[in-house]
């Protein structure tokens, strides 16, 4: 397996391939990173924390060399989180218990998958899809699900660690490629490391 | 690759306890579907496909309490505190009345202690399409990891939460759901739990089917709304065949998602014949239960493989007239009919499909 390229985002800053590229300033860390971008995706302001933050990252990490040159369907998105889209469901609920009516534009959010919805919309990738419920980052699970689709035929798999509860927010993005390499120890300590940068 | 065993554990839906209840009343024509009065966020009575005998509050933990204790009497408890047994579940909203806190604790905590589990339990919510890559999770595991067996729980229960989120999509049913029909006026929503086990041998003397292949893809079209060519399932199913070693021809039925909306079950039309499957026999489970989210795609299967250990299909409650550009085979009627190889598909929000394939084991 080969790690393409990184990229981790929070409050904190934007880290690309381990290296801290730019901090930002608290509450509109998302806006920031969106506007540092220069990207025109009137889509973005729509989504929940969670797909921006999952946005944010594959757009930072097409910056680094070669990333996503696969065909439209040879890579498969593999995302996990602790916190499904309990931020999104309580804001849901607030719309009907406090401001009156459902939200059908919060609601659509409920669920942790619509942002690998927006990845694909966004890029035109028709690949394989997952979303998993995990109680913490576990580099070693995704490795362990990486090597199922690769044995199924993908030549990259996309994964994504995106949280966001209880003011908390962060997204680990890493592009992994097939290759003849079984590295899967070393990955999983690279991996826990860039996580907790 | 070594052959993949699947056979059903159990099934709550308002049609019963067991699968042999919900076969039975299925067999009969009956619907769990019925009028809940003041249902609605402006008390409309939908139609929902309710479990009566659930409480008021904690409907998820009691469904999945329910759920364990059927197993542990039908299957005994050695199956899952093996440690060759890995669980698998399948639920988009979990227990959400649990926020502010998490949503999916009460899942582990029950499931280890009613199931004395020894391994992690893997978690999926991927929206509708969660109980089909469950199924193909599992199927992953035992081919690639040292997992003997792997058991997958497909549940959701009914909230205000869910039924007020569709309201507010204008996507539910006035009446009870149609899918396929002309007269097709949306979803109703249902809950319910399933179980099936997969496995590298046969488990015990209870039917069984093979696990061929599953696959799922994206339309990368929009977030709440199907893909107007079917592309994603579309491209599904070819991979799923692809990977089953079967072409069109060999498939003797399909259980399609069919939700009862105008656009989804248009989709699938337009899927289906694009695959060389228009004129294969179909029908949507939709009708029996209403749309039960993290759950359809166990009880579905489930009940599609009664179907293969009965050579019988199942019609497609709610559907008398073609209401989709494409001419499907939906049933009308219930046939009886040798069955060996099936296709399975689902879609979702996030622009989610996936499909898998069993066969029979002669």
């Amino acid at each position: 397996m080969k790690l393409i390229g990184n990229c981790k985002i929070s409050k904190d800053g934007v880290f690309l391939n381990g290296e801290l590229k730019f901090t930002l300033s608290e509450e509109t860390w998302k806006r920031e990173i969106y506007t540092r971008l220069a990207i025109d995706y009137p889509k973005f302001h729509k989504m929940d924390a969670l797909a921006k933050m999952a946005f944010l990252s594959v757009e930072i990490l097409a910056n680094s060399p070669n990333p996503y040159e696969y065909g439209d369907s040879e890579m498969a998105l593999i995302f996990a989180n602790s916190s499904s889209s309990q931020d999104t469901d309580l804001k849901y609920i607030h719309s009907y218990e406090v401001k009156g009516s459902p939200s059908p534009s919060l609601f659509v959010y409920t669920l942790p998958n619509i942002l690998t919805g927006e990845l694909a919309i966004r890029n035109k990738w028709y690949g394989e899809n997952c979303f998993f419920i995990e109680e913490k980052f576990d580099a070693e699970f995704f490795l362990e699900q990486i090597n199922f689709y690769f044995s199924k035929g993908a030549k990259a798999c996309l994964c994504g660690w995106v949280n966001s509860f209880d003011g908390k927010e962060e997204c680990f993005l890493f592009l992994i490629e097939k290759d003849t390499i079984d590295n899967t120890e070393s990955l999983k300590e690279e991996l826990t490391k860039l996580y907790n940068q | 690759m070594s052959p993949i065993f699947m056979t059903y554990g159990t099934m709550i839906t308002p049609l019963g306890n067991s699968v042999e209840e919900n076969f039975d009343a299925m067999l009969k024509e009956q619907s769990g579907v019925d009028f809940a009065e003041n249902s609605g966020f402006n008390q409309e009575n939908w139609p929902l496909g309710k479990i009566n005998s659930l409480p008021a509050k904690n409907r998820y933990k009691e469904l999945l309490q329910r759920t364990c204790k059927n197993l542990i009497s039908s299957h005994g408890s050695e199956l899952f505190s093996d440690e060759n047994t890995l669980l698998i579940i399948s639920s988009t909203k979990a227990d959400i009345e649990a926020l502010p806190k998490d949503t999916f604790a009460s899942t582990r905590s029950i499931l280890k202690e009613e199931l004395s589990l020894k391994n992690k339990i893997v978690i999926i919510s991927n929206a509708c399409i969660s109980g089909v890559i469950a199924i193909n999770t599992a199927a992953d595991y035992l081919q690639h990891s040292d997992f003997k067996k792997v058991v997958v729980i497909g549940i959701d229960a009914l909230t205000d939460f869910i039924i007020y989120g569709f309201q507010s999509l204008f996507a539910l049913s006035n009446e009870p759901s149609q899918p396929f029909d002309k007269n097709r006026k949306g979803i109703c929503i249902g809950e319910a739990a399933g179980v099936v086990i997969l496995s590298k041998e046969k488990i015990n003397e209870q039917f069984h089917v093979e696990y061929l292949g599953g696959s799922s893809s994206n339309d990368a079209n929009h977030i709440s709304g199907p893909s107007r060519t079917g592309e994603g399932l579309f491209r599904s199913i070819n991979l799923t065949m692809q990977r089953a070693k079967i072409k069109a021809a060999g498939i003797d039925f399909i259980s399609a998602h069919g939700t009862g909306t105008n656009y989804n079950d248009e989709m699938e039309s337009i899927a289906f014949d694009r695959s060389g499957l228009i004129a294969t026999p179909l029908n949507s489970l939709k009708g029996y239960f209403g749309h039960t989210l993290g759950a359809a795609g166990l009880i579905e299967v489930i009940a599609t493989m009664k179907m293969m250990e009965n050579s019988t299909l199942l019609k497609s409650v709610g559907f008398k007239e073609t209401g989709t550009t494409r001419a499907i085979n939906v049933l009308r009627e219930n046939k009886q009919q040798e069955v060996t190889t099936i296709l399975k598909t689902a879609s979702g929000f996030g622009g989610g499909n996936a499909s898998l394939i069993l066969k029979k084991c002669l």
